[in-house]
């Protein structure tokens, strides 16, 4: 049984014409890892040591031809800033990005909690724009049309993912 | 061998492999030794030479690849030797211009000059295919083995710094449309919707 939020995701980058998905794991995202085997097995998974790196791998893909996804969690945007800054947003590289947040309502961990909430103004200071995934039904419609958009104009797009979409209480152990 | 007379062997070779250039003197040389369309030059994120190079060959599976990276930049992203040796594309090769130092910030010791190796880096990540070369011959018996033999290939090449004397344009969108028009990959981001 998948959750709404990562059936969603998937069905999103796929209407976006993603057909690879670069990742760092984390276990909201593991949801989706799940979701794509399962129902878009046409979706190359590539899995990176570091965020940054996803985001160089997902440059090379784009600029082979592909539409790259990178997922990650909040805590790897701050290993992939400058990749984002130096890389994809001045050669107009674009990459569907999906953030799943740490830090924000429900978190348990004080080491997620500066990344999690310093997310969008990292986003909003390095000039990639961003929209958050506010219910699981709406995950697939912000995924498509984010990817679409980043897609068309050749800028990188986030979808962030919060907590109380990804990890609703009843789920939290 | 100095990297720029090591970076004029390569791209005598290229024939129309694409070619993503590390940020800083790689860069600087290879659009010195000869300026193609289907050069990718990198103006920052150090580190990631080998990572855009391996996103390309996932994507475009029958043209080879080549990086050309540095050691500092290399030791930056080690990380990516291990996913190279994971996903394992056959015609993607890396070659590291090993110099021992940072030369493009002025010369201050890499690790290399004190004891890290990577070639037995990328052998323990699971490339095999994995030499070091210290002459143009072995650089050129090198390049002519990746023509015949199943990669992913990484070349340590033991390289003498070399002043550069050119820098690629800093136009970086033009560097990349050009490339992707090289590619035949530029339509994409531009596509009117349907």
């Amino acid at each position: 049984m998948h959750a709404a939020w990562a059936l969603g995701v998937g069905v999103g980058l796929h209407a976006a014409g993603s057909r690879h998905v670069v990742l760092v794991p984390d276990n909201p995202l593991a949801h989706v890892i799940r979701v794509l085997a399962d129902r878009h097995p046409d979706v190359r998974l590539t899995i990176a040591t570091r965020e940054e790196e996803a985001f160089g791998i997902a440059a090379g893909l784009y600029l082979g031809g592909a539409r790259p996804t990178v997922m990650l969690q909040s805590s790897g945007l701050g290993n992939s800033i400058n990749a984002l800054a130096s890389l994809l947003v001045p050669y107009r590289i674009p990459a569907l990005i999906v953030i799943s947040l740490r830090g924000d309502a429900g978190e348990w961990n004080a080491a997620q909690v500066p990344m999690g909430r310093a997310v969008p103004a990292i986003c909003d200071a390095i000039g990639v724009a961003r929209a958050s995934v506010e219910s699981g039904d709406l995950a697939a419609e912000v995924v498509a049309r984010e990817g679409e958009a980043a897609f068309r104009t050749g800028l990188p797009r986030a979808c962030l993912l919060p907590r109380r979409v990804t990890a609703p209480p009843a789920e939290v152990s | 061998m100095t990297r720029f007379e090591a970076t004029r062997h390569v791209v005598a070779t290229a024939g129309d492999a694409a070619i993503i250039a590390s940020l800083g003197h790689p860069a600087y040389d290879l659009f010195a030794a000869a300026d193609r369309d289907a050069n990718f030059y990198t103006w920052g994120s150090m580190g990631l030479a080998s990572s855009v190079g391996l996103g390309l060959a996932m994507a475009q599976p029958s043209r080879r690849v080549i990086v050309l990276d540095g050691d500092g930049s290399l030791l930056m992203n080690l990380g990516s030797l291990a996913t190279i040796g994971w996903t394992r594309p056959a015609h993607l090769v890396v070659l590291v211009w090993d110099n021992a130092q940072y030369a493009t910030t002025g010369g201050q010791d890499s690790a290399t000059a004190h004891g890290a190796d990577l070639e037995a880096a990328a052998r323990a990540m699971n490339i095999a295919a994995s030499v070091t070369v210290r002459t143009p011959a072995e650089l050129d018996a090198a390049l002519a083995r990746t023509r015949v033999e199943r990669g992913p290939w990484v070349i340590v090449a033991k390289v003498d710094e070399s002043l550069p004397t050119m820098k690629p344009p800093l136009d970086y969108v033009f560097i990349r449309r050009r490339f992707m028009a090289a590619m035949g990959t530029e339509a994409g981001a531009t596509r009117e919707p349907a």
